[in-house]
């Protein structure tokens, strides 16, 4: 039952454009894009759209070259090489949330490359703390929703804005209990298929993606019972998103697990939710405002590094993996401190660097593997 | 090629520049708070609430100059600070950490002011400043702007220079004075109006001032716009640019081709471009960059008008109305070519360079390159690739 339902979140992270195509066809709807991170969904859900997520690609990054020089983080790249290479022709639309030089940018030349019938930026405030910011994210919220609602031809009532927000929330608090099931069971999942559910919903209905998710908690609850606990090393993941992909298999088989982490294809994603009473529009900004912190916001004082090791100490981890794509500048920036505020706190970290799409893995495999003998040292002394 | 005859203006900008390097350290003697400030920034407000303003990015600037960049960025990247950042992020932050300082120390801030209208390096560098020097950070946040978003971003920024001054008098203990904000408009009106009015003789045929000239001379329309000092700083620039106009001295004699120069430029190998350029006959007659500082206020409409200009500054558009706005200095200057500068440091301006190009030449049928390099790290200069790049530009302005 349990293998059943994981193949199904394995195969919309294998085929990410599967399911907008089936529901195309079923629905004669049209889908919109979005790229990581922070792009309210629930807008787009209740405009009646699919929203689909485009959290980087894998293959053919080197078409992005002649749009986007090679000095660009890869995510941006694989991203356009996506459209370019056609792997994205059921989009309808694509909004495209501006949280560094390279999201701010990448509009304009899409726009220019591959053009959609429907393209928008989500300019979300960088800063979060002063008045101002509040008020002006509700006005780009409201500009967004109008500029669905000319594209979809109706009005977004409240009441529907209210249905996609509880919708949504649903599926977070049951991405937050498996987060936690996970966390007491590591092995259970593991953690690349753990947050290869995350990301799934990334790609399908969400109606569709809440029933899953919700018989999939059902039944690991179920068998807790039954199982015993096995014993990893808990770590915890900082960056943008977890890629590649095999870094997680290589964490799993040196016997490491991710238990923790603030990236927007991972707990940022479903960290918070919107208030249900009261104003949908402002209940949105609500959540933007109390969003995790993360390198694109640009807080005083960064509780960004307070945040990480508050959370490497109440979920007990050995160590933090800092995993930065190349090039994305915002992280970098961050870095240094974060990893002061780490080093004070007796935390190890291992900071890596990779990028999507590419195939020289098997130094990272060594490093990490290091990297977690050193804190299952630490942690059996300590 | 006759050698170039020098600016009697230089010396008088050397001067002023000393005095603006001593006048940081006076201000601090004297208790005024010194602010870290961004290029493309409401400076009018900081000074006309009696802080100093100090230039980050300009103590980059200088340092790509001399050639130490890489030198300084060293102490940045052994804290885990990559090379891929900006140039002068990272001199900056190298500074800080450096126990040599090869162009002065950078000056210690108070306060940070920063905009992210030019872009999200300055933040993040801030923000890592902020942290370091113990000191009190202030985000003015300008979301790039288009025909849909630009009276929602102007309430936003007007409604964020009541708090920047609300901040400012706090941090000085005094209230804002807005009598004194008319007269720094006044004057930076003043100094914005004499600047552009001396970009525009590179329009002349055969030009006596072209953009590496404007590279020289822009340091006070950015460090002293709104004083007295710039006023009168490029009021003596004006009058010796008259007078070589008057006198037949040109800035490149032998003009053959305007060029149009994207951006800034590399710092450490200006006089190299000057020259590679001079030996065809080309004058880069305009770039973004130095126009730029093209301000107009309204001292009636101080906080509205100052949030119109800032919010709307070039590099704040995007794709599409880059390209026109290029377009648009290239037919003011009628220019015979352009020269699209990817720089690495530089996302926000070097983004989607390549396909501009593509379109400028499609649009306006004029020959054009694109070269890699980097503002200040010469680690990132290939001059065989960059000279071979322009000689096809040179071939194709000589075939027209
Ligand atoms: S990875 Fe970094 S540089 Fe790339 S889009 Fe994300 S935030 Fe921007
Ligand atoms: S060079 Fe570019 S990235 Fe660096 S501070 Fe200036 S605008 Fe920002």
């Amino acid at each position: 039952m349990i293998q059943d339902l994981l193949a199904e979140f394995v195969e919309a992270v294998n085929f990410p454009g599967r399911h907008a195509r089936e529901w195309k066809k079923e629905h004669g709807g049209r889908v919109i894009g979005w790229l990581p991170a922070d792009v309210p969904e629930e807008l787009i859900h209740a405009a009646g759209f699919m929203p689909f997520g485009v959290p980087g690609g894998h293959s053919g990054v080197g078409l992005a070259d002649a749009h986007l020089q090679g000095w660009v983080c890869s995510l941006a790249r694989s991203c356009l090489a996506l459209a370019v290479q056609g792997q994205l022709e059921f989009l309808d639309g694509l909004i495209i949330p501006h949280i560094c030089d390279t999201t701010r940018m990448l509009g304009g030349i899409w726009q220019h490359v591959h053009p959609l019938p429907f393209m928008e930026y989500y300019r979300l405030p960088r800063q979060v703390e002063r008045p101002s910011a509040r008020r002006y994210l509700q006005a780009e919220l409201q500009r967004l929703k109008s500029r669905l609602e000319e594209f979809s031809g109706r009005e977004i009532s409240p009441e529907q804005l209210n249905r996609s927000i509880s919708l949504y929330n649903r599926s977070r608090s049951l991405l937050r209990t498996l987060s936690r099931l996970h966390r007491e069971n590591p092995g259970r999942l593991g953690s690349r298929m753990f947050y290869d559910v995350v990301k799934s919903a990334m790609f399908m209905p969400r109606e569709k993606y809440t029933g899953l998710l919700e018989k999939l908690v059902n039944c690991i609850q179920k068998e807790k019972m039954e199982r015993p606990a096995s014993v990893r090393i808990p770590l915890l993941l900082s960056g943008a998103v977890a890629e590649p992909p095999e870094i997680l298999d290589m964490i799993d088989q040196a016997g490491g697990a991710v238990v923790a982490d603030d990236m927007q294809t991972g707990y940022r994603y479903f960290a918070v939710d919107a208030p249900e009473d009261g104003d949908p529009l402002a209940a949105l900004a609500v959540r933007q405002l109390n969003q995790i912190p993360g390198a694109l916001f640009d807080p005083r004082n960064n509780p960004r590094a307070a945040f990480l090791v508050e959370k490497a100490r109440n979920h007990g981890v050995a160590g933090v993996i800092f995993l930065h794509l190349k090039y994305c500048e915002p992280e970098n920036y961050d870095y240094y401190d974060n990893q002061q505020a780490l080093d004070r706190a007796g935390i190890p970290g291992l900071r890596l660097e990779t990028e999507l799409g590419t195939s020289s893995l098997e130094q990272m495999r060594t490093r990490l593997q290091a990297f977690l003998e050193m804190v299952e040292g630490t942690a059996d002394g300590g | 090629m006759a050698d170039k005859i020098p600016f009697r203006t230089s010396q008088l900008q050397k001067e002023l520049m000393a005095k603006y390097y001593a006048a940081a350290s006076e201000a601090r003697a004297a208790g005024v708070p010194v602010a870290w400030v961004t290029a493309v920034f409401p400076v009018e407000i900081v000074y006309a609430a009696g802080v100093f303003p100090y230039y980050p990015e300009n103590f980059g600037a200088l340092a790509a100059a001399r050639r130490v960049a890489g030198k300084l960025s060293e102490a940045a990247e052994a804290r885990g600070y990559f090379y891929d950042l900006c140039g002068y992020a990272r001199c900056g932050i190298g500074d800080a950490y450096s126990r040599e300082h090869p162009v002065g120390v950078i000056e210690k801030p108070d306060l940070l002011l920063c905009a992210n209208t030019q872009c999200g390096s300055l933040p993040k560098w801030f923000e890592a400043a902020a942290r370091f020097y113990r000191a009190s950070f202030f985000l003015l946040d300008a979301p790039l702007v288009d025909e849909g978003n630009s009276q929602m971003v102007r309430d936003y920024f007007v409604q964020q220079l009541q708090e920047m001054i609300a901040f400012l008098e706090q941090a000085t203990g005094r209230p804002f004075d807005y009598r004194r904000l008319e007269e720094v408009l006044q004057l930076s009106n003043e100094a914005c109006r004499l600047w552009n009015e001396i970009l525009d003789t590179a329009a002349l045929k055969p030009a006596p001032f072209g953009f590496f000239d404007a590279c020289l001379h822009m340091a006070p329309i950015v460090t002293w716009r709104g004083t007295r000092e710039a006023v009168d700083y490029y009021r003596a620039l004006r009058r010796e640019i008259q007078e070589r106009v008057e006198q037949g001295i040109h800035a490149l004699p032998g003009e053959r081709y305007k060029l149009y120069w994207d951006h800034i430029p590399v710092w450490p190998r200006l006089k190299w471009f000057g020259e590679l350029f001079a030996a065809r006959g080309a004058l880069a007659v305009a770039s973004q960059y130095t126009h730029s500082w093209a301000y107009r206020f309204d001292p009636d409409r101080p906080l509205e008008s100052l949030a119109e200009n800032y919010v709307s500054a070039y590099v704040n558009h995007d794709f599409r109305r880059r390209i026109d706005l290029k377009i648009q200095l290239m037919n003011k200057y009628r220019v015979d070519g352009y020269v699209l500068f990817s720089n690495r440091s530089c996302k926000p301006n070097a983004l989607g360079l390549y396909d501009k190009s593509n379109e400028i030449s499609r649009l306006t049928g004029l020959p054009g390159v694109v070269f890699e390099a980097d503002m200040a790290d010469l680690r990132f200069f290939s001059e065989a690739q960059v000279q071979s790049k322009m000689e096809v530009l040179f071939e194709q302005l000589a075939s027209r």
